[in-house]
């Protein structure tokens, strides 16, 4: 056999292993070991290779601040800043049809802006939103999937660890990608709460008969929930933006940021910190040794000569630009049906990369494509893990995971149509970005 | 015979769990590195020797160290639609694919701490370390040890879950097969 079919075995076999269960890191060591002894006769050299990867693939300041961007989204979480920005978005849109829909995409989208992950999104509003919608007369499963759908704007607005990990990935500026998730994510949040409104006017069985706006908040009551928040989003975009620190070096400051608001309040306890701590090491550890193992795969793929070959076939097969970007597309949301956004990208980005490449394709722009695209596969069934957060967050057993599903699918519609856009428009994306 | 395996399995979560702490720890410990040397950089124009350093050798670190413990809390990434599905309708057969699993697992950890430890034992016999000397330097066994440590206890987190499975749950008439 040659190399090139090895590899798409080891490919086939990956995409086989992970649909029957294997762990997924696990299952892309599993076929890089056996891989690369096929490829290179040798078991020795299979197992060094995956003992490099393991001792350096995550051995760089860049994954050294994974966990920092982590705890920080969940220390902001347990200051109970999202409730914050909840009341705050809710005071502005409370005369809106639909306003508690509205308030909470917004809320999401402030909170989007001092964490970087969608769980975290996902949890502190499923606690604080969904409750408050139930009881205004909204539908449980419109309520869920308002706050699935609303949870997506974590990653896509700056700062994100989806673009930090795709910046590390294809080596672009990580400022650049920040700078480029701005537009679609607002773009995705002004969609989203239209989106609601008309829902809220033409399909009242789906969404529910919502009554009582809540009440207006006084200016000063408004002023004290809104200024910690205010002041955290000045503190991390402000300072990588104003020089005086690194995107990378964001989550350490934006984490102490929040542990000292935190306390400052007095709604951060020892044990609450502890607590938070304990779950962020348990979430980096699953993404970085995701990480390590995705890096062991792409090596024993580049041996393999599949990705160089695939971009060959790919400038051979007229696909054009266009079919290209379609077949992409379609392959991540299917992936994003199976596997979680960090595994989605770190398989794939590294087999398209020789592809686009020579196509001359805009590689921040394609990033944002891409986590778009990643991030449509959080909302849909049967691996959607925003959809699980919520399910387990909830503890309520009338509302079942198929409703969640049922009460997200417009939103990753939605998701879909903001992805077309981004796709047809580059601007979108890239047009903020200076030197484009 | 059982008494001692049960408590053998406590003593593996007691140690697992204790990796854990040692690794958010670690979080905490990098999370002020980075602080102070932002601020010591913006405030005093100096900023801390070695944080670059000492931030790419946690890492790794924290990653084995938490590892274990992400397996044992159910938090390792897969897709479970397959394996709850023949749990429901072939739970024979799904408990010999899941034991399949957890030895295809057990085997290629395996390999990578049998692989880590001649790098390890290199690192400490001619005192590798990264760094500039005479500005900064840090030993890198340290991290090497961790490796070996974190992927030992996650080897035998599989192990674990194959007694668990076979031998623990089904002789326990109390809480009955299939209650986890």
């Amino acid at each position: 056999m040659t190399p090139f079919e090895i590899g798409l075995i080891a490919l086939a076999a990956m995409f086989v292993t992970v649909l029957a269960g294997l762990f997924v890191p696990i299952a892309l060591m599993v076929c890089s070991f056996v891989g690369v002894w096929a490829i290179k006769g040798s078991p020795l050299l299979a197992s060094k290779l995956m003992a490099l990867a393991a001792n350096d693939a995550i051995s760089s300041y860049f994954f050294g601040v994974v966990p920092l961007f982590v705890l920080m989204g969940f220390i902001v979480a347990e200051a109970g800043l999202g409730r914050d920005a909840f009341d705050v978005a809710n005071a502005m849109f409370r005369r809106l049809r639909g306003g508690l829909g509205v308030g909470t995409v917004g809320a999401n989208a402030i909170f989007a802006a001092i964490t970087g992950i969608s769980i975290a999104s996902a949890a502190v509003f499923t606690k604080i939103a969904v409750p408050q919608m139930i009881r205004h007369g909204y539908t449980p499963r419109f309520a869920v999937g308002v706050v699935a759908g609303s949870s997506v704007l974590g990653m896509m607005i700056p700062p994100s660890l989806l673009l930090i990990l795709y910046g590390i990935l294809t080596e672009q500026s990580i400022g650049d990608l920040f700078i480029a998730g701005i537009g679609p994510g607002l773009l995705l949040a002004v969609f989203f709460a239209a989106g609601i409104v008309l829902m809220a006017i033409f399909t009242p069985g789906f969404v529910g008969r919502p009554e009582g706006a809540p009440e207006a908040l006084p200016p000063r009551v408004l002023l004290a929930k809104g200024l910690p928040i205010a002041s955290l989003i000045v503190l991390v975009l402000g300072g990588i933006y104003g020089g005086l620190f690194t995107p990378v070096e964001a989550g350490a400051v934006g984490a102490i940021g929040a542990l000292l608001i935190g306390f400052a309040l007095r709604r951060l306890t020892l044990a609450g910190l502890w607590r938070v701590l304990v779950e962020t090491g348990l979430v980096t550890a699953t993404v970085c040794f995701l990480i390590i193992a995705a890096q062991m795969y792409s090596r024993m793929l580049a041996l393999s000569g599949v990705p160089a070959g695939l971009g060959a076939w790919a400038a051979g097969a007229d696909l054009g630009f266009w079919g290209l970007m379609i077949l992409y597309v379609l392959i991540v949301i299917a992936l994003g049906m199976i596997l979680d956004s960090s595994s989605i990208m770190l398989i794939l980005v590294p087999l398209m990369l020789p592809v686009v490449v020579p196509m001359g394709v805009d590689l921040v722009w394609f990033g944002i494509v891409t986590v778009l695209a990643v991030e449509i596969g959080l909302l849909t069934p049967p691996f959607g893990i925003s959809v699980y957060v919520i399910k387990a967050t909830l503890d309520d057993p009338t509302i079942t995971l198929a409703d969640i599903f049922k009460g997200a699918a417009p939103f990753a519609l939605i998701m879909l149509a903001v992805l077309a856009l981004v796709i047809v428009f580059p601007v979108i994306a890239i047009g903020l970005v200076p030197g484009r | 015979m059982r008494p001692a395996l049960a408590a053998s399995l406590r003593l593996l979560d007691g140690i697992t769990q204790g990796l854990n702490v040692l690794g958010s720890v670690l979080i905490l410990a990098l999370m002020v590195l980075v602080g102070v040397d932002v601020a010591g950089r913006n405030l005093m124009g100096a900023p801390v020797a070695g944080v670059p350093e000492l931030v790419t050798l946690s890492i790794v670190a924290i990653v084995f160290l938490q590892i274990p413990q992400a397996l044992r809390a159910g938090r390792l990434t897969r897709s479970d639609a397959l394996p709850q599905w023949l749990a429901r309708t072939r739970p024979g057969l799904g408990r010999w694919l899941e034991t399949l699993f957890d030895l295809i697992s057990m085997a290629v950890v395996w390999v990578i701490v049998s692989t880590t430890w001649p790098i390890f034992t290199r690192a400490w016999e001619r005192g590798e370390f990264i760094g500039a000397m005479g500005d900064f330097t840090a030993p890198t066994w340290p991290v090497k040890l961790t490796i070996l440590v974190g992927g030992t206890m996650l080897t035998l987190q599989f192990a674990a879950r194959i007694l668990r499975r076979w031998v623990v749950l089904p002789a326990s008439p109390s809480d009955g097969e299939g209650a986890h």
